[in-house]
Parts: structure tokens; C-alpha cells; sequence
């Protein structure tokens, strides 16, 4: 009884601290994790990942496909024109206006927030690609 | 000094365009499809529409984005209070088979 309810108590913590997205940190409430099987099992199985996806740089080779995604399916460009080097504006016809509409639509993507400062100096494929890659909280 | 600027000459192109990047923010925040989409297509026919002004016009139009862009702050208040129960057909991803 005494254990079912360490237990429970212990699975409705990972479930909420999961829910608050708080990252795990293995010193705090040690008392209660260590040594019982179900919260050590939950929290290897949900806080790991969740660290990883978070906490990492995202592969440039994913970034760089994903961003070229992102310009391709912007309405006004042809795709067939888009490569990593490519200018908005030089390249592939868009104006001013166009490529803050694609520096959103890569926002909204990676789901990191570009500063406007940042954002005026992404004027290539190139200069997105390295933005993002730079970002840790990129997903 | 850009307050002044914008009053007596055309706005910079950095002010355009923040205000621009503004507008599409504001946008994000309208949970119905049909409304953000039209907000999103007026704001950029009325930017692109006044692409050609003379310094003047395009000042008096700088002051009028600003005043509208409080306006769409206002409606994303109001229409957040009758926000669509279900998505719009044309928010969901079907799965291409």
C-alpha cells in the first residue's frame, strides 16, 4: 500500500514536471527518485529525450534541407532556382517585404523567435541556414 | 529621431519593414484561419500599394500603418474571445498517400 502510493506519487510528479516542460535535474528530490523503478524508468524515458531535443544544435545537413523546404514552398519562388547560396532578392525575385514574410515562415518552422536585428541580415539561404544552426532551441 | 523622421519624411526602410514584420506577428495570434489569412493579405497589398510614394505620402502612410497596426492588436483581443470551436479544413495536414 505504502509503496503503490510512493509509486503513484512518483508517476504523477514525471507526468506534471513533464507537462511543465522543467528539466530534469538528478539532484533535486533525490530522495524520493532514487531507487524507485518507476520514476527512474519515466524520467530516462521522457526527460532524456526532451533534453536532447531542447538543449541541442540541430544538424546543419537537417537544417539545410529544411530551410531550403521553407524557400521552396514560399508562393512566389521556383523552386527549381533555390540552392543554399541563393540570394531572396538577388536570386530568386523577391522583395523586401517577400523575404521578411520567408524569415517568419522559418520561425514559425524551427519555432525560435529571430530578433529584428538578426533578422534584417538574413538575406541569403546561407545566412539562415547559419542563424538556425547557431540557435540551441531550434526543434 | 525617428519619431521625427517619420513625422516630416518618408520613413527609412527599416521602419517599413519592422512595422511590416509587426503587423505579421500581430497576425499569428488570430486562431481563426479565414481572418488571419485576410489580415496577412491586406497587410501586404496596402504595404505593397504604397511602394511608390513621395516622401510625404509615405509618412502620412507610416502614421496610418502604425494606427492600424493598434487596431489589429485591438481585434486579436476581441476575436480571441470567439475563438472557432474547430480548425479550418485548410489548416489540417492530410497525410499524402
Amino acid at each position: 500500500m505504502e509503496r503503490g502510493g510512493r509509486q503513484l506519487s512518483s508517476m504523477l510528479r514525471g507526468a506534471v514536471l513533464r507537462h511543465l516542460q522543467i528539466p530534469s535535474r538528478p539532484q533535486q528530490g533525490a530522495a524520493g527518485f532514487v531507487g524507485d523503478g518507476w520514476g527512474e524508468a519515466i524520467r530516462r524515458r521522457f526527460f532524456s529525450e526532451e533534453v536532447h531535443s531542447h538543449g541541442t544544435y540541430l544538424n546543419k545537413t537537417e537544417v539545410t534541407d529544411r530551410v531550403l523546404n521553407v524557400v521552396k514552398n514560399f508562393h512566389k519562388v521556383d523552386p527549381s532556382k533555390v540552392s543554399p547560396s541563393s540570394n531572396f532578392q538577388k536570386d530568386l525575385g523577391l522583395d523586401s517585404l517577400d523575404t521578411v514574410e520567408v524569415v517568419m515562415a522559418f520561425e514559425e518552422e524551427f519555432g525560435v523567435e529571430i530578433p529584428d536585428s538578426e533578422a534584417d541580415k538574413i538575406v541569403t539561404c546561407a545566412d539562415a541556414i547559419d542563424f538556425i544552426a547557431s540557435q540551441p532551441q531550434a526543434k | 529621431m525617428a519619431a521625427v523622421g517619420a513625422a516630416r519624411g518618408a520613413p527609412a526602410a527599416s521602419e517599413v519593414l519592422n512595422l511590416f514584420r509587426s503587423f505579421l506577428k500581430e497576425t499569428r495570434k488570430f486562431a481563426d484561419y479565414n481572418i488571419r489569412e485576410y489580415i496577412k493579405r491586406r497587410t501586404g497589398e496596402s504595404f505593397r500599394e504604397s511602394r511608390d510614394l513621395d516622401a510625404a505620402a509615405a509618412a502620412s502612410a507610416f502614421e496610418f500603418g502604425k494606427k492600424q497596426l493598434e487596431v489589429v492588436r485591438r481585434q486579436s483581443v476581441v476575436y480571441s474571445l470567439y475563438a472557432p470551436r474547430v480548425k479550418n479544413i485548410m489548416e489540417l495536414k492530410f497525410q499524402e498517400s
